[in-house]
């Protein structure tokens, strides 16, 4: 399998705050990897920096071989990304912004593959409502499609289900496993531990915007350990450090 | 009451020293202080070519034009609040969680940006006036009168643009009907007294002859449009679940002749939804322009002979080239974030939907060149007024990108564009005033324009997109 992602002591610094302090990680093609971390951890940073939404202030990352500094927008024509807080444009339809999405990435056959998402994600009863009166769940669920939709090597995620009801979270997760099977390649980040330690083939924890540790979660499985106490037990280390 | 006030006061503070650094913001009460102080020395040499009674017009009319920029409170009803500052959470939007009604939040969030303007423009301004006077030998009592008359027009453009927005966000037809009763009134003032309507603008009055009834009389009429205005105010969300047809695929086939189909499509359906294509068209650009005229109108004599329609292009292209911040009203670069946009793809997709809406001050201005029998300086005319809109956008859009709503507030933003702005005015003003016909000239305009759009794509793709 090789590297569709890799970030070599990427920081961001904002003034006086370090976000992400010289992060190095690797995904490889086909997995589903999740960055863990608290709030406040630097995941989101981490996130907008791998995407070419924000510029990194040192090291380098490249994705599905691009540089992320000099080539953003190649980076986000190739990924689909869901940010952390759902931004479809208020005066849209819900199927206006697919469609727009559509335009945008040159997607043929737009019409029917946004079809295919709203029956999928049972929202077809809202296609032509305006994104600003949609629910948050809806709205999430539409920058989920707007994310899939074209069917991306890569996708990267931030919480993916933190509007979803039970039901939608059981369907996205299936997705999203299946999705990876395809030979795809996924990247959350979360702090909903469960989840990742239930969907994720392998993990990075991240606090206080430095690396604590990487590695595939069947090493913790072997060791008959959980990921919610591994987390716990190394973020409060570093705590008291 | 208070409390929240004072919060909604300490967040406007915060979010504008945020973003343009305390030192910065607080700089920009100092520049208006600095520019009415000094004005004041020019005073006895502008008296030798201008009589006193025009530049008190044209300072009041300036004051109602910014009345107008910021009353249109009821355009949008809650999203108006929004709008100015994209994703930012404010008090404003506390109506959820706090234990105080959409109505009385919304009336503290108007009161607050009116004291928060004047402080802002009107007081700086006056007590520049005020301090200079003992030099330029006006008398303190006539400067202090005209930090008076100054805020009562600065109030009378507010209330008025609040309480014909309001009345636009209930019923539209309504509206016409009240602008349609307002020209016929202007109409028969000019018929019947044969005297131009803007002369009885009460604030003007005042300043020129004081009394206490006249400004008794209109104070009340203010606090009457502004209470009306909040009592009129609907806090109610529009319907949810309103299904809507689908205008995007039509206009992207529409607009597939423009480089970026998609984005302008988007700006356009934007710009019809929320209201703003006719709400701003009426309250920012069609009524103040009518009153500009009618207060131009006044200094006609010290003009050359066709003078004031091409000074009107070019006052109208000025305000015409604001149709920038219509367009980058509505979204922050987070809503393209996701996408394979780039900052400069979206500048570039801006410009495009700006220079579409340039079709209304054209039509605008030949339009009033017909009704004022300047046929023949129609063509000048236009061309003033585009290339002025062009050249003054081109400047907005390299100082701020895709955020001109806020960053008007950096000092050095605005020294910039007025200093760079100013200029190519004063240039084309003489040009045309030499001869009517050389106002084509000003065509090159155009030239700046691009250049500046080019640096701004730049400029704007070498920065982390803003958060405003």
């Amino acid at each position: 399998m090789s590297v569709i992602l890799e970030a070599k002591d990427l920081s961001k610094v904002y003034g006086e705050v370090t976000a992400v302090n010289s992060v190095s990680l690797a995904v490889k093609e086909g997995a589903l990897f999740g960055l863990l971390g608290p709030n406040g951890s630097g995941k989101t940073t981490m996130i907008k920096m791998l995407t070419g939404q924000i510029r990194p202030t040192g090291g380098s990352a490249m994705v599905l071989g691009l540089d992320v500094e000099k080539d953003p927008v190649g980076v986000r024509a190739q990924v689909g990304i869901i940010p952390e807080q759902e931004t479809p444009p208020s005066f849209l339809t819900a199927i206006e912004y697919l469609e727009f999405v559509g335009a945008v990435r040159k997607i043929p056959d737009i019409g029917e593959k946004a079809d295919w998402w709203f029956d999928f994600l049972e929202f077809r009863d809202k296609k032509n409502v305006l994104c600003k009166d949609l629910s948050r769940g809806t709205r999430q669920k539409l920058m989920f499609a707007q994310a899939f939709i074209h069917e991306p090597a890569l996708a990267l995620i931030d919480e993916p289900l933190i509007n979803f009801d039970p039901i939608m979270q059981d369907l996205v997760k299936d997705y999203l496993a299946g999705y990876v099977k395809n030979g795809r390649t996924i990247f959350i980040s979360t702090h909903i531990l469960e989840v990742a330690e239930e969907i994720c083939s392998e993990f990075a924890i991240l606090h206080k915007g430095s690396l604590l540790h990487t590695g595939p979660v069947a090493d913790l499985t072997a060791r008959n350990e959980h990921l919610s106490s591994f987390f716990l037990s190394l973020v409060r280390k570093d705590r008291h450090a | 009451m208070l409390d929240l006030f004072k919060n909604m006061v300490k967040e406007e503070w915060r979010m504008h020293s945020t973003m343009f650094g305390g030192l910065s913001f607080a700089l920009f009460p100092v520049m208006i202080f600095g520019i009415a102080f000094m004005s004041s020395f020019l005073l006895p040499l502008l008296r030798t070519s201008l009589p006193a009674g025009n530049i008190a017009l044209m300072t009041h009319a300036s004051f109602l034009m910014l009345g107008f920029m910021v009353g249109a409170f009821g355009l949008l009803g809650n999203e108006v609040m929004n709008r100015r500052f994209g994703q930012a959470s404010l008090l404003a939007y506390s109506a959820r969680s706090l234990p105080l009604s959409g109505r009385f939040i919304f009336t503290n969030f108007v009161v607050k940006d009116l004291i928060y303007y004047f402080f802002l423009w009107v007081f700086p301004f006056g007590l520049g006036y005020i301090l200079a006077s003992p030099f330029v030998g006006v008398p303190l009592a006539a400067a202090l009168l005209l930090l008076l008359t100054l805020t009562l027009a600065f109030l009378s453009g507010l209330c008025t643009v609040f309480f014909l927005s309001t009345i636009y966000s209930r019923s539209r037809a309504l509206l016409w009907l009240l602008v349609l009763l307002l020209g016929a009134g202007c109409g028969t003032i000019v018929a019947v007294t044969g005297t131009n309507p803007a002369l009885f603008f009460p604030p003007l009055l005042l300043y020129l002859s004081f009394s206490w009834t006249a400004f008794l009389v209109t104070c009340t009429v203010l606090v009457l449009l502004f209470a009306v205005s909040i009592v009129l105010f609907d806090p109610q969300e529009t319907e949810k679940n309103r299904e809507t047809g689908n205008a995007f695929r039509p206009l992207l086939v529409r607009f597939a002749f423009l480089p970026n189909p998609s984005l302008a499509a988007k700006d356009m359906i934007d710009l019809y939804r929320s209201g703003s294509i006719i709400g701003q068209t009426l309250f920012s650009f069609v009524i103040p322009l009518a009153v500009i005229w009618f207060f131009l109108s006044l200094l006609a004599p010290i003009f050359p002979p066709h003078g004031l329609i091409l000074m009107y292009a070019i006052v109208a292209g000025v305000i015409a080239s604001t149709m920038y911040t219509w367009v980058t009203m509505f979204d922050a670069f987070g809503s393209y974030s996701c996408l394979p946009v780039a900052v400069s793809t979206l500048i570039a997709g801006k410009v495009t939907t700006f220079s579409l809406l340039q079709v209304v001050p054209a039509v605008f201005i030949a339009a009033v060149a017909i009704l004022a029998g300047e046929i023949p300086n129609l063509v000048p005319a236009v061309v003033l007024c585009l290339a002025v809109s062009f050249y003054a956008a081109g400047i907005m859009v390299w100082l701020t990108g895709l955020s001109p709503n806020v960053l008007v507030y950096d000092v050095k933003v605005l020294f910039v564009y007025l200093f760079l702005v100013g200029i190519a005015l004063t240039l084309f003003t003489a040009i045309a005033f030499a001869n009517p016909l050389f106002a084509l000239s000003s065509v090159i305009l155009f030239l700046p324009a691009w250049l500046f759009v080019r640096k701004a794509k730049v400029k704007w793709d070498a920065v982390d997109p803003a958060g405003f």
